[in-house]
């Protein structure tokens, strides 16, 4: 037992507070204990898929705060854009920087430090075949070192446990009183509802949602907006892809557009909205554009 | 130096402890079954519960060592693209039906005295039939557990990379994801380990000592040797022992696996 | 969930608890010889039960289990020529003479006889009952092409099956003659099934008697039937030489055992059905060189 209690011990160390002075300590150290109080940035980036080029020349960047939309038809690169800040593949040109450092440069182990910041929705639910209680406890789950993690298991199996965190979580989307429910059992709303839970509920620096309400009702769309409003004031970035332009002029700080691959306008919402710089924007926002 | 002692040490431990634990659950199942139905039988219970002792303690090591390779192979075969995929996706599928006489010869020339496992005197012991029956029953364990693996949505890893995972978490939650289907292929692998004779028979020399008392016979090799003799009677009650153990089994890891339908993983793994 | 938690508990605890009895070991032999000794040996000597009678009464003297193996001739000879097992005890002379010959086998000895007996439905269309010539009987069958049933594989039974065929002025073959490959008991089931003929060792007869239909139609030389029935076992041990792991001087105890006053009497006293099955042939006054060497050595 010894062994496990000094290894144990050496884990936990690790998540002591550490001097936050920049030089003193690794970039990995500085990341686990601050904030990515930046942005995160795509410079100048190329993606390609089978050899078939897919997004090119992207300048963007995410700030803490601030819900920023990407808009766009379908099928130009939008959910690609949101799995490049996602760290799910390489860029074939450009940087993608976290804090000013480019994350693919860093090791992997960096990486997964970076990306347990970030939280993300995809258009279907993807819940897993458990509850939704296990369900939106799974982010907070893996980010314990493996002896707690044995130990919950035996723990928990003997006793009930409720996970304060996540009821909090699911208060945010109204499904607290559900929490014992197995996935299979709910209705899309609610599962695409419990996917957002899911993902705030280790409080990620960054959010990403993929078209999230694309396949909602009315009413769960304004529960799951009123969500990234609440994300929203807790400070967190928010990348919301959505092809419903109401929707992106109701949350949205920024937009940016997204035709063919290339982002052909960002700026203020107001500004992209009613004062379009260029024609294409204006043609696709009055639905003119034809693909 | 000092750490490789301690390593195999704390193997040895590990060994030493689940062999006792398997000893164990074993007394008690063979206990269960004696308070399960007194029926008469034409010999000794103490012929009848060594062997099958013997065919628990063989086959279900064999199947829990099988799991233990089978299950992360399916994996790496499932997720990963390697030259000569198609080819060890084939071999799998073809293993499942793999004769057992033949697994039997095979790994009879490899522990017989003149052979390459030659010095770790295993000819004719249960630890040799083990190893015949892990080749057996690895094919149907990794089949069945790579088409269930690779029928998970490649979303629900996306979602688990997104959440920040390594990627032991998202193999942890694959198997839970495909636990109905795991379960099913152990269930399978244990069928055929259990089942079959060809290989026991070859590897193991269907041994009892002169008081009955089973050394390496197992309830299907013994049923040979009642058939042969001529003594079908006791030969069907073997069979209908051998099949009830099965069902018995069967009914256990269909409990374990029917957590799926109520959507419940272990709390807090 | 919860069960599965308690349930891994529970079963560790029992195991641990099991460590005290379950040593697997006979505790009750006395410490100087645990060993095991393994011998192969034929199915239908192995199905006599002799062995369990002879290897019960062993480990009482000496302490060692000998683990028997029915594999039939060939096998328990090739068994043995693997080093896999340090004796042998089979019924079919020239293959044994061959084994020694090859310098595998050493120290033969002659340790039993019981016979052979030609069996058949007692409908007998081809009339063989009360023959005294095993060659004639077969001739006879083959003939009026009754159906016979071999064991066909290359057992000592189907050893002597063929010695007889080639003796006699008639063929095996053809569509009467069918050949099974399987041990003695089920053989006797198919000739009994199909109202046929066939050769079979008396043990093996006589432990079936009640279950099937067939009678002895030509008896063997423990009922004064013809010599050429006979069925002469022999006991051998693997020379060390050959397979230098082999526990020698234990199977030697064993041969020893057996060729003893003790071993007489057991083999002797063995009864199948009431009727004695085994003629014990070790203990000897006269000398029986022929029992060392090879059927046609000469010095």
């Amino acid at each position: 037992m010894s062994i496990i209690s000094k290894i144990n011990s050496k884990l936990v160390g690790k998540y002591k507070n550490i001097s936050l002075d920049e030089d003193s300590v690794s970039f990995s150290e500085y990341l686990e204990n601050k904030s990515i109080n930046k942005d995160i940035a795509l410079v100048d980036v190329d993606f390609k898929y089978a050899n078939e080029p897919v997004l090119e020349n992207i300048d963007l960047n995410l700030n803490k705060g601030e819900v920023l939309a990407i808009i766009g038809p379908s099928g130009t690169g939008k959910t690609t854009l949101l799995r490049l800040l996602s760290l799910f593949h390489r860029v074939d040109k450009g940087e993608v920087k976290f804090n000013g450092k480019d994350v693919w440069s860093l090791s992997e182990r960096e990486r997964l430090i970076i990306r347990r910041k970030i939280g993300m929705v995809f258009q279907k639910p993807n819940l897993f075949n458990a509850t939704v209680h296990q369900n939106v406890r799974y982010g907070l789950k893996i980010r314990k070192n493996w002896y707690e993690r044995i130990q919950s298991f035996v723990f928990e199996s003997l006793n009930g446990y409720e996970d304060p965190k996540v009821i909090e979580k699911l208060e945010i989307v109204g499904l607290e009183d559900l929490y014992k429910k197995s996935s299979k059992s709910l209705s899309g709303g609610e599962a695409q509802r419990v996917a957002f839970a899911r993902a705030l509920a280790y409080e990620p620096e960054f959010l990403l949602l993929d078209e999230p309400t694309s396949d909602l009702d009315p009413r769960n769309t304004a529960i799951i907006e009123e969500a990234i409003r609440k994300a929203r004031s807790e400070g967190i970035g928010i990348a919301i892809a959505t092809h419903d332009m109401n929707q992106a002029e109701r949350v949205a700080d920024r937009v940016a557009v997204l035709l063919n691959g290339q982002i052909v306008e960002i700026g203020n919402a107001e500004d992209v909205f009613n004062n379009p710089k260029n024609e294409k924007t204006e043609m696709f926002i009055n639905g003119k554009l034809v693909y | 130096m000092i750490f490789l002692d301690l390593t195999t040490i704390i193997a040895q431990e590990v060994v030493l402890s689940s062999l006792m634990a398997i000893e164990g659950m074993v007394t008690l199942l063979i206990e269960f079954f004696e308070a399960f139905g007194r029926i008469e039988f034409p010999f000794e219970s103490n012929y009848v519960l060594s062997i099958i002792y013997v065919s628990l303690y063989v086959s279900l090591i064999a199947v829990f060592l099988s799991t233990i390779f089978s299950i992360p192979v399916a994996m790496i075969v499932g997720f990963k693209n390697f030259p000569g995929k198609q080819f060890v996706v084939s071999a799998i599928n073809t293993g499942m039906g793999f004769p057992s006489v033949a697994v039997g010869l095979f790994v009879l020339f490899l522990v017989s005295s003149q052979g390459p496992l030659g010095m770790f005197d295993l000819v004719f012991t249960k630890e040799a039939m083990i190893m015949s029956q892990f080749v057996l029953a690895s094919p149907v364990i990794t089949g069945i557990s790579l088409s269930s693996v690779m029928s998970i949505r490649r979303e629900i890893r996306d979602a688990a990379f997104a959440m920040g995972g390594t990627k032991l978490d998202r193999a942890l939650l694959i198997i839970k994801e495909a636990r109905y289907g795991i379960i099913t292929a152990i269930v399978a692998g244990l069928g055929r380990a259990i089942s079959e004779v060809g290989s026991v028979l070859i590897v193991g020399g269907n041994i009892a000592s002169y008081d009955g008392t089973s050394i390496t016979r197992t309830l299907t090799t013994a049923i040979q040797l009642e058939a042969r003799q001529g003594k079908f009677e006791t030969a069907m009650i073997l069979g209908v022992i051998l099949i009830s153990i099965v069902l018995f089994i069967n009914w256990i890891m269909i409990r374990l696996g029917h957590n799926r339908i109520s959507g419940q993983w272990g709390d807090g793994f | 969930m919860k069960i599965l938690g308690l349930g891994i508990a529970g079963i560790a605890g029992i195991g641990m608890s099991g460590c005290l009895g379950f040593g697997g070991q006979n505790s009750e032999l006395p410490p100087i010889t645990e060993e095991k000794l393994t011998l192969t040996t034929t199915t239908s000597t192995y199905d006599t039960g002799l062995l369990d009678v002879v290897n019960e009464a062993f480990e009482k003297r000496y302490g060692v289990s000998v683990e028997a193996i029915a594999q039939g001739t060939g096998a328990a000879l090739e068994t043995a020529r693997n080093g896999d097992s340090e004796v042998v005890m089979v019924h079919a002379r020239e293959l044994e003479d061959n084994f020694i010959k090859d310098g595998v086998g050493i120290n033969r000895r002659d340790l039993m006889f019981n016979d052979f007996v030609i069996v058949g439905s007692t409908d007998d269309p081809a009339e063989i009952a009360g023959i005294d010539s095993a060659t004639e009987a077969f001739e006879k069958i083959a003939k009026t092409e009754s159906v016979f049933i071999s064991r066909g594989d290359n057992s000592g039974t189907h050893a002597k099956e063929l010695d007889i065929w080639s003796e006699s002025n008639a063929e095996p073959g053809g569509e009467w003659y069918r050949e099974a490959g399987e041990g003695m008991g089920p053989i006797l089931n198919q000739t009994n099934m199909e109202g046929a003929y066939t050769l079979a060792d008396r043990g093996t007869y006589l432990s079936m008697k009640g279950d099937i239909d067939l009678e002895i139609l030509v008896e063997g030389p423990i009922e004064d039937g013809p010599e050429i029935l006979m069925n002469p076992y022999g006991i051998i041990v693997v020379n060390p030489a050959v397979h230098d792991h082999v526990k020698y001087d234990i199977a030697m105890a064993y041969v020893g055992f057996l060729t003893s006053k003790k071993g007489h009497n057991i083999v002797e006293n063995y009864t199948v059905e009431d009727e004695q099955l085994f003629f014990p042939t070790a203990v000897s006054e006269k000398p029986n060189f022929q029992q060392y060497v090879p059927k046609e050595w000469e010095p």
